[in-house]
């Protein structure tokens, strides 16, 4: 029987790819609580203000999902650009569903902190 | 929804045609969706291909191809949003045809799908001969039914019979009548109790992924 390795850096990289995945739909309904937004701005506002590695690939059909669950709404705006730009907005049941997560994010965030002093004090 | 063209004007024709390429093998991929949505999908996507490559000044054909390059591929981008679709269709649907057809999609993904489609399938097959036993007793009252068949070997041979056919020598219609009401009662939970269970192993999956895929 193959022994595990001590140190496996694909766990380690799919941990991370997990983590991040879960935070995604957080993150984008949170880029959403101070106004619409368009799949662009959502993205780049992701990329300036979280450590999320985002493809728009992903974003666009969680987009269409948290839409379908009734989340997020969107509306085609004519631009300067010359194209039209779907706006997602949060709907009350996604600000609703925002406040819930971002409670739960911080305290689950604050207890792993409290956990992993130690290990950070060590490292120093 | 209100689309233009106005924007195309100022994209050169070679990145043009291959926007317009990939956005057709998208919309190819698309034919699980409802008209509708699959043409706001498009519509989304042309404008943020525009605006993507359009961030450094003038598009290029280098910049529609980073752009494009950043969706990924035209076929896993609508495995992404046909299969949400579905299984979210899934959650809330009773007929087991529309199930199947999203426990489909679950397997082609999945171990996982694949077993749940299967045990599905045996639930559904096994309801459906149960429920059809009862309705053909009333037409064949002699010979469907549940028959036991003594074998030369002196065990016996349990089998579900839909009345096809001559009466079988030596067997023994154990239920007689009752099948009617029985079979359709039996068969009919466990067409719910399957869907009861799809339902839910689907709605576990779309909780446990951000996406279906990737």
């Amino acid at each position: 029987m193959k022994r595990p390795e001590a140190r496996d850096p694909e766990a380690a990289d799919k941990w991370e790819v997990q983590l991040r995945k879960g935070c995604l739909e957080l993150a984008i309904l949170a880029s959403l609580w101070d106004g619409k937004l368009y799949g662009l701005e959502i993205l780049r506002r992701l990329e300036s203000d979280s450590d999320l590695i985002v493809s728009e690939g992903t974003v666009y059909p969680l987009l269409s999902r948290l839409k379908a669950l009734g989340l997020a709404q969107s509306e085609w705006v004519e631009s300067d650009a010359g194209h039209p730009r779907k706006y997602y907005a949060l709907t009350s049941v996604g600000r609703q569903r925002v406040r819930e997560m971002a409670g739960m994010w911080t305290r689950f965030s604050e207890s792993m902190t409290r956990l992993l002093a130690p290990l950070v004090k060590g490292n120093k | 929804m209100t689309m233009s063209g106005n924007a195309q004007s100022n994209v050169p024709s070679d990145a043009q045609k291959k926007i317009e390429t990939y956005l057709s093998k998208l919309r190819q991929s698309l034919r699980g969706l409802n008209d509708q949505d699959a043409r706001e999908i498009i519509e989304e996507l042309r404008s943020h291909i525009i605006e993507k490559s359009a961030t450094g000044g003038q598009i290029t054909i280098a910049a529609v191809g980073a752009a494009l390059a950043g969706l990924g591929a035209p076929e896993d981008l609508a495995s992404q949003y046909t299969t949400d679709k579905l299984l979210a269709r899934a959650e809330v649907s009773r007929s087991p045809f529309r199930i199947l057809k999203s426990l489909f999609r679950w397997a082609s993904l999945s171990i996982a799908g694949f077993f749940v489609l299967l045990g599905s399938f045996l639930g559904y097959f096994f309801g459906a001969v149960l429920m059809l036993v009862a309705v053909l007793k009333l037409i064949h009252p002699r010979t469907a039914g549940l028959w036991i068949f003594p074998k030369a070997n002196g065990e016996l041979d349990i089998s579900f019979r839909l009345g096809f056919g001559s009466i079988p020598a030596a067997g023994r219609d154990v239920l007689g009548w009752w099948i009617v009401p029985l079979g359709w009662i039996a068969g009919s939970a466990l067409v719910m109790l399957t869907t009861s269970i799809a339902v839910w192993f689907v709605r576990q999956y779309r909780k446990s992924l951000v996406l279906p895929q990737g």
